[in-house]
């Protein structure tokens, strides 16, 4: 491996469009190591689970040039899959809970693709961003407001070092949504007065405990289920929902009052989560909208969005009726390949997207939803950003081998908001 | 009793409808300026309101018929007229006239009132509008009038024979009786807000009572005494308290929803150490102080249903209702195109206005209307409706509790729901439990 300054990287990779004028600024783009193929990115995966491979595999089709390099995961045994399918050498695969470090650390990793459990999602951004990588991240991006705080202020660093930054929402890169979204933002739909986004299904994987599993590791292995790794269901899967309302909105809810409980799922082996949630956000100017999500087997399911205005509704994804009445008729990329070849075109480009501070705060909105339902209380979103005092972040020594017990699940009345004169918990 | 009256009377209905000559002499009595004998049937908290509220709304009221499931309470609610120096002379309620028991509704159908008001647990509404419907009487009902599906399809059945046989029923969804709403309503409907896009209602509260153990009661008598705890008896939250302001949204858009989605659950109640305690303490009254399946004393009501009501133009409006600490909020909001409204005395938007008249209590108003409308010979018949607006809170229930997203018109034809024991059943003795609500019951 030949060291280089990462700057000079970072130019490299741009200079296919970048007049010649500029590269020269750099003055340290001399060693020139990567004369030939210098414009390829070199990705690094960490999270190679089921999000993080389709991530990679995503990542590669999406542009040419593009090569996956090395690869971190809490457990070897859900690295292999992407280590084969790519041909990573084993120098370059790493395990561990502190595994993202080592892909961090290499010096020829342009970009990472982060796809651990949400929870570890603030630590590893903030790392992978000081570390000079470009970011494409699964979403939720957070599960606590202390990781919001942590994101938005990597999302800021990101921007004055100019690293790429896509989160997965891969609504905001579909074709049939970019365009409608134009259309209700020039008015299409008149003043938007109500709305509604739904994500309403029935069950997900469960990784039962095996016996020799600690509480650490069980957990992380079945993280969707754990408040500190996903952020419940609401944050880890309707995020997409109230993203793209938020998109309508170009704005984020004011206030936020929502309900919930755990009333089928109510399993040890489906840890501490909620089974469904009911939450209405208020946007400026009293427009209160219905977000609803459920996780329960044999029920209906509903996955969408409605956006309500005085001159006609849309489904957000395509469609508008009313006095515009207009439907579209263009191509439809595949949204999750066409999230890396925007975010990949745009480092070329030398105008790296960050998407760091919307899904931080799109990811916040749900986060305000679960804390709002797991409490009762209705709040405002400016109190919850100042005064949430909520921390789940994960402590850098954490081990696999570590007792962790796990909170009961939130029951209204006695479930403390944090910030409001109650204690920690999650 | 004026002849010409009578005339009137017989006029103004169908022939064939009424052959009940025993029909005849009870509007014959309530109809113009005499008396109007009242008997009520539930003596809690809210039947002695309502009788008072019905006192006051007519000097020709006069009291002469109580029932309720428990004698203590006929006796006591008798007690508590008399003492009542307002009502001196009007309070007539002979030692016969005092019904009690699970048939006691029947007993004073039977009586010669010639209006009921009821105000017992919501379950047993249909059978007792019916009885009453057929025995002639006008009624005055608390609302809900059902628990389940097949309670409201009865309360139908009955408006319609109320409606051949000139009867009226008035329900205490009191907000129809505001003269503020009635005139916001007006301009609703004439289209001031615009086409109605969205709206919310809620019927959020920190809790209710829970009556625990006592002395000589049979299982099911506390049963129906602690009823409010009980989705068969009560019809669950949303249905025997958000129901008011579902009716609301039904009336902003003249009609119920056709589409139904909910979620909800019970978490409070069931792991909640002051919920718990109390039904622990029954439990071992009625089985020998064992807690073995003290769940069942909690009841199986839930705390909280955020529903969604899609109406006919496409409206998706939230309904969100229950109980716990934390946040409250009782009221209603409309979306149109043009404005919105708090549904209460308020327009904002292009056609803002403000209702400045007369207010009035609904509770009181709603009486008035009511005694008016019988002596004028056009009783109001607000049994339909009502039934229509406690079907839709019991559809929003259902939609929480299966899981299931369904139609107006299936849960109307189709939905073959029935939860409250035949009358045959009903006796001193077991409790009747159901299972609670799972969040993905079947649909029946």
């Amino acid at each position: 491996m030949v060291q280089r300054r990462k700057i000079t990287r970072r130019d490299l990779l741009k200079s296919s469009a970048m007049a010649a004028g500029t590269l020269a600024l750099t003055g340290a783009g001399v060693p020139l190591a990567y004369a030939q193929g210098s414009d390829t990115i070199r990705v690094g995966v960490i999270g190679c689970g089921g999000r993080g491979s389709g991530a990679a595999n995503d990542c590669v089709k999406s542009s040419p040039g593009v090569k996956i390099v090395a690869l971190a995961d809490t457990f070897a045994d859900r690295l292999n899959g992407v280590k084969n399918r790519y041909q990573v050498p084993d120098d370059r695969c790493f395990i561990g809970l502190n595994a993202y470090k080592q892909v961090l650390a290499l010096d020829d990793v342009d970009m990472v693709i982060l796809a651990t459990p949400p929870g570890f999602r603030p630590v590893q951004y903030d790392a992978a961003i000081r570390a000079g990588k470009h970011v494409f991240m699964e979403k939720p991006v957070a599960v606590c407001p202390a990781g919001i705080k942590m994101v938005i202020e990597a999302s800021k660093l990101a921007k004055q070092k100019n690293l790429g930054v896509v989160a997965g929402t891969q609504r905001r890169h579909q074709a049939a949504y970019v365009e409608t979204m134009k259309r209700i933002h020039d008015g299409a739909i008149g003043e938007i007065v109500s709305a509604q986004c739904y994500w309403n299904m029935g069950k997900l994987w469960v990784s039962e405990r095996k016996p020799q599993q600690g509480d650490v590791e069980w957990q992380i292995r079945n993280w969707l289920y754990f408040t500190w790794l996903s952020g419940d269901h609401i944050c880890e899967q309707h995020v997409h929902n109230i993203d793209v309302i938020n998109w309508a909105f170009n704005d984020l809810p004011a206030t936020v009052w929502g309900v919930g409980g755990r009333q089928y799922r109510t399993g040890t082996k489906h840890g501490n989560i909620f089974d469904h949630f009911g939450v209405e956000f208020t946007y400026p100017n009293d427009v209160r909208t219905i977000s609803t999500c459920r996780q329960i087997d044999g029920t209906t399911g509903r996955v969408s969005e409605r956006i309500v205005g005085t001159k006609g509704t849309s489904n957000g994804a395509g469609k508008i009726e009313g006095e515009n009445a207009w439907q579209y008729d263009g191509p439809n990329p595949n949204p999750y390949v066409q999230e890396h070849t925007d975010l990949i075109k745009s480092i070329r480009d030398g105008n790296p997207l960050n998407e760091g501070q919307r899904i931080a705060e799109s990811t916040l909105c749900a986060i305000m939803g679960r804390e709002s339902a797991y409490s009762r209380r209705q709040f405002k979103r400016t109190w919850f950003e100042k005064s949430c005092t909520l921390d789940l972040i994960p402590k850098d020594d954490l081990k696999l081998s570590d007792s962790k017990l796990i909170p009961r699940f939130a029951i209204p009345g006695e479930y403390q908001l944090a910030g409001l004169g109650g204690q920690r918990r999650g | 009793m004026a002849s010409s009256e009578n005339n009137k009377a017989r006029n103004g209905m169908a022939v064939g409808a009424l052959g009940v000559a025993a029909t005849l002499a009870s509007k014959a009595r309530a109809q113009g300026s005499g008396k109007i004998k009242v008997g009520l049937l539930g003596c809690g908290g809210r039947g002695k309101g309502a009788v008072r509220q019905c006192l006051n709304a007519d000097p020709g009221i006069e009291v002469i018929a109580l029932a309720d499931l428990f004698e203590s309470k006929v006796k006591s609610a008798r007690e508590g007229l008399l003492k009542d120096e307002k009502y001196k002379g009007r309070i007539k309620i002979d030692d016969d006239h005092m019904f009690s028991g699970f048939d006691c509704h029947e007993k004073i159908a039977k009586c010669d009132a010639d209006l009921l008001l009821m105000a017992t647990a919501p379950a047993f509404r249909g059978r007792q509008m019916m009885a009453a419907i057929k025995a002639g009487k006008h009624i005055f009902t608390e609302k809900p009038v059902a628990s389940d599906v097949a309670g409201c399809l009865e309360v139908i059945k009955a408006s319609e024979l109320a409606k051949e046989k000139g009867l009226a029923i008035v329900c205490g969804t009191q907000r129809r009786h505001e003269l503020n709403r009635v005139e916001l309503m007006k301009r609703i409907h004439d289209g001031q807000i615009g086409e109605l896009v969205g709206g919310q209602c809620y019927w959020y509260g920190g809790g209710i009572w829970y009556r625990g153990y006592q002395e000589g009661l049979s299982e099911l008598e506390w049963q129906c005494h602690n009823w409010y705890h009980f989705n068969w008896l009560s019809g669950d939250q949303i249905c025997e308290q958000h129901i008011h302001n579902i009716d609301v949204m039904n009336w902003c858009f003249n009609g119920p929803p056709v589409q139904f989605m909910a979620v909800g659950g019970r978490a409070h109640r069931s792991y909640n150490e002051k919920q718990i305690g109390p039904a622990k303490e029954v439990c071992r009254k009625y089985n020998n102080g064992s807690e073995a399946e003290w769940e069942k004393y909690n009841g199986d009501i839930w705390d909280h249903v955020f529903a969604e009501l899609e109406y006919e133009n496409g409206a998706r409006c939230l309904s969100l209702s229950g109980h716990s600490p934390g946040s409250g909020r009782q009221n209603e909001k409309i979306v149109g195109t043009k404005g919105t409204s708090n549904c209460n005395n308020q327009i904002s938007g292009e056609n803002a206005w403000t209702y400045q008249g007369r207010r009035v209590n609904g509770m009181d108003q709603e009486h008035i209307d009511l005694i008016k409308s019988i002596r004028s010979g056009n009783p109001l018949n607000e049994g339909v409706r009502i039934a229509e607006s406690t079907l839709t809170a019991i559809g929003a229930r259902i939609a929480a509790k299966t899981g299931r997203t369904f139609k107006w018109s299936w849960l109307r034809n189709r939905c073959k729901q029935s939860l409250v024991p035949s009358q045959e059943e009903l006796m001193s003795g077991k409790g009747i439990f159901q299972p609670i609500g799972t969040g993905r019951d079947p649909l029946v």
